[in-house]
């Protein structure tokens, strides 16, 4: 019961605090504030929009010149370009417009290259060309005149450093065709070379980057094209060593068919009837695969140079 | 009670409404019997099977059947098969009526031809071959006949190491097996005096086989000296060679599964638990010497088959792959011989055959649905028929 | 659910609702298909015989569930068959379920045929049944009880009272007890063979499994005394 008391005794106390209080501030009208609010409510701030000019592109012309509105590379700004773009995924209705839109400004624009601004740019800078080599007219004759391809890159971007460590690599390009080379240096070459031939551009790619300056690198490329040629067309004596396992195709004139076939006759295979049809049809059954047609075909020659019925 | 007997009536008319409701096979007898020519020949011959009868089927004596195939030769399936219809019947095909007809007008004075049987699993290479051999004993071939190289390759039944060539391994109990085999098989001619052994053979301090001795004596002692069965084996491949040169007898070497000794995985072991190369196996010379061409008087027909292989290995069924560089260096030039799928034809005919045997029950659209299901495969077709 | 479906079902006034309470039905029950869609009907004989009486006409409209995958048009699709596969099936393997069951078929057919050759007159030919399928249904339809022994507690007690059976549930236990006789065999014997004796003894009216049948019907017919107490 004690306890009791005494928390009434305090609930009593406090209201009485505030009375006094009021009395102090203002005489008029005493009101009984029970719950101890403010009397007035503090008024918000009103949030005062900036002054901002309408867009841009309402007040462009039809007929502008575009190149100086936009004269060089830019990201993508909303009040500039008087287009109704729209980019982006929403799940449900159209995607957002232009302003305040990130993936707009992430992608890169091409809006300083509008055909007529390249047009004049090119105008500009045709007084610093030469003209075209005559006899170079086409692709073709380029290619002609000049069988050696060398690529290499520049690359120009803001950093302090104007240099680029992808600008040593020298990529040097030329037609297998183009080389002049007999069937035993061809195949040596193509052994040398290994990935770097595409046989069916038959193409040959060097790529050197192993030199710090692009000059060297080119040094180098070219002094492995030469040293390629040169090997190739060396016969070094283990050459002779070569067998039928090494080789890369299925030749059947070095081949065991041709033995057992010469001593099943017992003549040259030149003196063997329909001899030269089964060669074909071996070294297609070797070369090109195993297929029902290519077995048929082996079987039909084999009938007929043995004479059986087919 | 009286409940149970209307039910029990109630049950029986069911039954007869069944039984009506089937197809009776007896109702159709007579349209089997106008079928008859179409699909059986009287022509049980094979001597005189031509390109007439493809699709047909013949019928071989139980006798000819025992000689030829008492141990081994033909499927166990189809074993079961011949059992079910009382009767054993080959349907006469295309790759046997080529081989046939190119034994009759091979020039046997020359090199000896060989044929290689290739096709996809279960189109009929080892029936083929068997309509091949019953050929070859009518016409008086002394037949060298493997059964399945793959039961020496793969599941042998003991091996040794040889006692005369260093490295190779012998099979003797297999061998053994072979020679009886052999000798069942070419009973009728190895009565023949003419077939006399061309050099000795001298197996050990005591016991030899004089040079005239009748070739049975040679099989003979591989029969009983199981010890000297693989060498047997070998000597008999050369002396057969030996009798087929000097013309006193045609011989047919007829192999099945003819790849699995070229395939380097064997079952085979060593002493120290090594893979044997088959060509390490003495059995293997016999018969690689058989299919070589330096001799005459001769056919040799081999089949090539994707089951005598490794499942791993089972790639493509056609013969350059599987006999691989060395036994298509060893079999070269030979002649491929396509084993193909049914025909509609011979679809036709084997669905009237099993029809004709009660083995199936005639059914309308039942052959449309077999040949789409079977892929027209002669194995496929005649599992797919076991349950109807 | 089924109340709820019969619910449905009588008063016409919820059953204008049905979209609503369809979603309800369907979320609880197993089915994939709402409850309007129909069966299909993968035989194409029945189908030609719904083109010619027009019955199609009705259903063209109406959603269909798929067809199960053991329901085929081919000719050899036997129903009775497919359901018998699934009864011997064990653990969901109905490749080798499927094959075990074919393999008796075969086997049947082989000891018929063979009793086929050894019978020595035409007419004794004729009588045996060469169909594995025929001698199957026949098997089945000889193996359906009629009667069936339900445990019913009156005053205390359990009696055994015998009850008829749906025809539904005869056939089952026809096939239960065929499987089962051919389950019980030795080790060395295999299940197709077993299973084959089996059918061809019940084909023809004899075997353990009509003996089985017999004995039920024994029983029943012993305990005739207490069938009153299937309704009182």
């Amino acid at each position: 019961m004690a306890t009791v008391t005494r928390l009434y005794r305090q609930q009593i106390f406090r209201p009485s605090y505030i009375l006094s209080r009021h009395l102090a501030e203002d005489t008029e009208f005493r009101v009984l504030n029970l719950k101890t609010t403010r009397s007035q409510p503090v008024q918000r701030k009103k949030l005062k929009k900036p002054d901002v000019l309408p867009p841009r592109s309402y007040q462009m012309p039809v007929d502008q010149d575009w190149g100086s509105v936009w004269p060089g590379p830019r990201s993508f700004h909303p009040a500039t370009v008087p287009l109704p773009i729209r980019q982006g995924y929403v799940d449900k209705g159209a995607p957002p417009g232009k302003y305040g839109n990130a993936e707009l400004m992430k992608i890169p624009n091409f809006l300083h290259l509008t055909p007529p601004v390249i047009k004049r740019q090119c105008e500009a800078l045709k007084r610093f060309c030469t003209p075209w080599p005559r006899g170079l007219e086409t692709d073709s004759k380029c290619e002609d005149h000049f069988p050696v391809e060398v690529a290499s890159s520049n690359y120009c971007y803001s950093s302090p450093s104007i240099r680029d460590p992808m600008a040593r690599i020298v990529t040097v390009k030329v037609k297998l065709s183009r080389i002049p080379l007999d069937e035993h240096a061809k195949d040596k070459f193509l052994r040398l070379v290994g990935d770097r031939y595409n046989e069916s551009t038959d193409m040959l790619t060097i790529v050197t980057d192993r030199c710090p300056l692009r000059k060297q690198n080119y040094d180098y490329a070219m002094y492995l094209l030469t040293a390629l040629f040169h090997e190739s067309w060396r016969v070094e004596a283990w050459e002779k060593l070569k067998s039928e396992a090494d080789m890369e195709y299925y030749d059947w004139k070095v081949s065991a068919s041709k033995k057992s076939i010469e001593t099943l006759f017992g003549k040259e295979h030149t003196d063997i009837t329909h001899a030269d049809t089964y060669s074909q049809t071996v070294d297609a059954l070797m070369n090109e695969g195993e297929s029902e047609y290519s077995v048929t075909k082996y079987g039909e020659a084999v009938r007929q140079m043995l004479q059986l019925p087919q | 009670m009286l409940k149970m007997r209307s039910t029990d009536l109630i049950i029986r008319r069911v039954f007869s409404s069944l039984t009506s409701l089937r197809l009776q096979p007896f109702s159709t007898q007579p349209a089997i019997q106008e079928r008859l020519e179409t699909f059986r020949t009287t022509e049980n011959s094979p001597l005189n099977h031509t390109e007439d009868h493809i699709g047909q089927f013949y019928r071989i004596p139980p006798e000819t059947k025992k000689q030829l195939f008492l141990y081994g030769g033909l499927a166990k399936s189809y074993e079961i098969q011949t059992k079910t219809f009382t009767e054993t019947c080959f349907m006469v095909r295309k790759p046997a009526v080529d081989i046939i007809y190119c034994m009759k007008t091979i020039d046997y004075s020359k090199p000896a031809i060989r044929f290689v049987m290739y096709g996809k699993k279960g189109n009929g290479k080892t029936l083929s071959l068997a309509h091949i051999l019953h050929y070859a004993l009518e016409s008086k071939f002394l037949i060298v006949h493997v059964p399945w190289v793959g039961n020496w390759m793969r599941r042998c039944k003991e091996s040794s190491n040889s006692e005369v060539k260093e490295g190779f391994i012998d099979l003797n109990i297999d061998a053994a097996a072979w020679l009886i085999h052999f000798k069942n098989q070419n009973a009728h001619l190895l009565g023949d005096p003419e077939l006399k052994v061309a050099e000795d053979h001298v197996w050990n301090k005591r016991e030899t086989t004089p040079k005239d001795a009748p070739l049975t004596e040679l099989v003979e002692f591989g029969i009983n000296r199981i010890k000297y069965a693989s060498r047997c084996v070998v000597a008999l491949a050369e002396e057969i060679k030996k009798l087929s040169k000097a013309g006193k007898c045609k011989t047919f070497v007829a192999v099945d599964g003819f790849n699995a000794l070229f395939y380097p995985q064997t079952n085979i072991l060593t002493e120290k638990k090594q893979v044997v190369h088959p060509s390490k196996v003495t059995l293997t010379e016999a018969f690689l010497n058989l299919t070589k061409f330096d001799w005459n008087n001769g056919v040799a027909v081999v089949i090539v088959d994707e089951i005598a292989i490794g499942e791993k290995d089972q790639i493509s069924h056609l013969p350059r792959y599987l006999l691989g560089k060395e036994g298509f260096e060893h079999m070269d030039p030979f002649v491929p011989i396509l084993v193909s799928e049914y025909t509609p034809k011979e679809l036709k005919s084997c669905m009237d055959y099993y029809r004709e045997r009660k083995w199936v029950q005639p059914l309308p659209g039942q052959d449309e649905e077999l040949t789409f299901l079977s892929a027209s495969n002669p194995y496929r077709l005649m599992l797919l028929c076991n349950p109807l | 659910m089924a109340a709820i479906k019969t619910l449905l079902n009588k008063y016409q006034v919820l059953a204008t609702k049905t979209p609503l309470f369809s979603a309800f039905i369907q979320r609880n029950g197993m089915s994939q298909y709402p409850s309007y869609y129909i069966k299909p009907i993968y035989k194409k004989e029945t189908q030609e015989e719904m083109y010619k009486s027009g019955e199609v006409q009705k259903m063209t409209h109406i959603p269909t569930r798929a067809a199960l995958n053991d329901q085929t048009c081919s000719v050899f699709h036997d129903e009775l068959l497919t359901l018998f596969v699934n009864y011997v099936m064990k653990d969901g393997l109905k490749v080798l379920t499927r094959e075990l069951v074919e393999k008796s078929l075969e086997n049947i057919k082989r000891i018929q045929l063979e009793k086929y050759h050894k019978a020595k007159t035409e007419e004794e030919k004729q009588n045996i049944e060469l169909n594995p399928k025929v001698i199957f249904h026949k098997a089945v339809e000889n193996c359906k009880p009629l009667l069936q022994l339900t445990p019913v507690k009156r005053g205390g007690v359990t009696y055994q009272v015998p009850v008829p059976v749906t025809d539904k549930r005869s056939q089952f236990m026809s096939m239960k007890w065929l499987i089962e006789a051919g389950r019980e065999k030795e080790r060395t014997v295999k299940f197709p063979e077993k299973l084959a004796y089996e059918l061809i003894d019940a084909a023809n009216n004899t075997g353990r499994v009509i003996k089985k049948k017999h004995e039920l019907h024994k029983l029943c017919e012993a305990n005739r005394a207490y069938a009153h107490y299937r309704w009182s």
